[in-house]
């Protein structure tokens, strides 16, 4: 397959709409504030010495509430594609989806868990319980995944088949638990975990987005490293060992990367589906299969994509506010379906 | 300037006790997410303070043209700040959420007052009160709580003479969509408090609304089965019910046709200003023979 446009362009299109989609998202909210006032509100927040006179409001909408939620949404998209990428990497197979390896499901218990016993138990300190839910989560999403990787391993050796078939079973098992939880929980609880397992940026706040936003950090930065591993990877794992590639090391690598990064934009924003499966398979078609090419660009197209369906989400129903895994869904599917049937002879 | 004003006011607000203001600087502008809160604000003459309600908030019927925020446990803060005039205050249950966006609001110089939903008379004492100390008319809100209290008590008196002459019926309520899966109510949900204060002996037993297999529901065999539906009322409402749950046909409730209806907005939000009212259609099906309650 060869590339439809040549990496700069690609880079340059991606990027102009990552950036368009971050001032999108700081500029429009319910809330409309006059373009200029957005604009000198950012200057007069930056730093910059201008007078802050009658920007009250617009400096706590962008600064408390909108920048927090596009920070989310950026690093929550990255990551997500990214992850997207080194999955479909891993298991040779365009339609892997992070949620494979059975971290999504186990940071989906990790939350029931939180949820439903942390109001059973009611009294835990207050500084802990903003992040509760969110380090139930995580640690739920790892220990599942380290299990399926645990599983897959024999002999010094990761049989990514098996791999598959044990986040399979797990991810059904972490499922049935998660029901469990669900009937044990009271109709309040059951809202709220019916809530987040739809994903949302509302409510994002500096305190729960650092530890997501030098993950992701981290993941962005190491993954582009590996992209000439993941081209040899392509090929077979034998060819990749006789390329010269540790397989073993960049499978553990690409399994903690994805663990860590989708564990931790799941703790931040519950579950946002679809992005992780559709924004690689996407770029793929216009950007071919170098990973050096596919890596940057699908993190480029998952940021802006989650920061699109975030700007829909909180606009369609304003005052109210949609779940953004219900826009993303609308949205990846259908194109999705599409792309599937246009491929076919 | 406005803005200004209004700083002053919020500044002057976190220096003194936040509520023991002047008339002048209690809040004008009302966003309710709470069902029964929502009716209790119209009760005490508040309505026209409202801006907006949440999903929950279905009565009286001329709420549902104020702005919708949403669902209680979703709420958006810039949605809420976007409302024109510019909300001063937010009430909801303790469901209201999530917990952080409720922070950017009062950092946004909206208050955010909870309040405790609990199926519970000194509960409901405690709000109202402190509904009417935030309406500036604390009067009304204890004269409005008399009557609720009046009310109930004469119907108390009503329940426990026919009690003296028949032995209270065991019921249970069911919560439907269309008649298929119901929740039965147990204990802590104010489906409870109705059954209990209407006579009735509320035959389940767990806390919380609660999914029961047929078997056990035809076990229970329950004298009478308050049904709420969401979407049907009258008799589609029951047909469907039975239709779903074919077991119930041999519970005493169904051969004796002893299904009354409630309308399922009464269950949210804790006790609402409707609740007394409705006791009496459900305490004449608990005690088919006892005279009329006046």
């Amino acid at each position: 397959m060869r590339p439809m446009l040549a990496p700069r362009i690609l880079f340059i299109g991606l990027g102009g709409l990552c950036l368009l989609a971050t001032w999108l998202s700081l500029a429009l909210g319910p809330v409309s504030l006059p373009l200029l006032d957005t604009l000198r509100a950012g200057l007069h927040l930056a730093g910059l010495p201008l007078s802050g006179q009658g920007l009250e409001q617009a400096e706590m909408i962008l600064g408390q509430i909108r920048l927090p939620r596009t920070l989310l949404g950026l690093a929550v998209g990255a990551v997500l594609a990214l992850a997207g990428v080194a999955m479909q990497g891993l298991f040779r197979n365009p339609l892997a989806d992070p949620g494979l390896v059975g971290v999504s499901s186990g940071a989906a218990l990790g939350a029931a868990v939180a949820i439903v016993c942390g109001s059973a138990l009611g009294g835990l300190p207050s500084f802990l319980e903003p992040y509760l839910l969110s380090a139930c989560a995580f640690l739920g999403g790892l220990a599942v995944t380290a299990l399926v990787y645990r599983l897959g391993r024999k002999d010094g050796q990761t049989s990514v088949a098996v791999m598959l078939l044990a986040g399979v079973a797990l991810t059904a098992l972490a499922s049935s638990a998660v029901g469990l939880f669900t009937y044990l929980a009271d109709d309040a609880t059951l809202r709220t975990l019916t809530f987040w397992n739809l994903g949302s940026l509302n409510g994002a706040s500096y305190q729960r987005l650092w530890p997501l936003l030098l993950i992701a950090l981290g993941v962005a930065l190491w993954l582009p490293r590996r992209a000439q591993a993941l081209n040899a990877l392509l090929l077979g794992e034998s060819e990749a060992r006789h390329l010269g590639i540790e397989v073993e090391r960049l499978k553990r690598e690409l399994v903690l990367c994805t663990a860590l990064g989708v564990g931790a934009a799941v703790a931040a924003a519950g579950l946002i589906g679809f992005v992780g499966l559709v924004v690689p398979h996407l770029v793929r078609q216009v950007a071919g299969p170098d990973h050096r090419v596919l890596l940057p660009a699908s993190l480029l197209a998952g940021a802006s994509l989650v920061l699109f369906a975030d700007l829909i989400a909180r606009m369609a129903l304003a005052p109210a506010e949609l779940p953004i895994g219900i826009v993303t869904a609308f949205l990846g599917a259908p194109f999705f379906l599409y792309l599937l049937v246009r491929g076919r002879p | 300037m406005r803005l200004s004003a209004r700083v002053i006011g919020f500044t002057a607000a976190m220096l003194f006790h936040p509520w023991a203001l002047a008339v002048e600087t209690l809040p004008q502008h009302w966003v309710s997410a709470g069902g029964a809160l929502t009716e209790w604000v119209v009760a005490m003459g508040g309505e026209g303070k409202l801006v907006g309600v949440d999903t929950t908030s279905q009565h009286p019927d001329s709420v549902k043209a104020l702005h919708s925020i949403g669902y209680q446990r979703a709420l958006s803060a810039e949605g809420i700040l976007s409302l024109a005039p510019r909300p001063d205050i937010l009430i909801g249950t303790e469901e209201m959420g999530p917990p952080p966006v409720l922070q950017q609001i009062r950092a946004a110089g909206v208050g955010v007052e909870m309040f405790d939903s609990k199926p519970e008379l000194p509960t409901l004492q405690a709000n109202l009160l402190h509904l009417g100390r935030l309406l500036g008319d604390e009067a009304h809100a204890g004269q409005l709580f008399d009557d609720y209290r009046q009310q109930l008590a004469r119907h108390q008196a009503w329940v426990r003479q026919a009690e003296a002459q028949h032995p209270a019926p065991g019921v249970i309520l069911m919560l439907g969509h269309m008649g298929a899966k119901p929740l039965v109510g147990g204990p802590g949900t104010v489906a409870d408090w109705m059954i209990t204060q209407a006579g009735g002996h509320n035959l389940a037993t767990q806390p919380g609304y609660k999914n029961f297999s047929t078997e056990v529901l035809a076990a229970l065999d329950p004298q009478v089965i308050v049904f709420a539906d969401r979407t049907l009322s009258g008799n589609a409402a029951i047909a469907a019910l039975l239709k779903d749950n074919p077991a119930l046909a041999n519970t005493r409730a169904v051969k004796d046709k002893r299904i009354v209806q409630v309308d399922p907005t009464l269950l949210v939000g804790g006790l609402g200003p409707r609740l007394p009212a409705s006791l009496g259609s459900l305490s004449q099906a608990f005690y088919p023979d006892a005279k009329p309650v006046q």
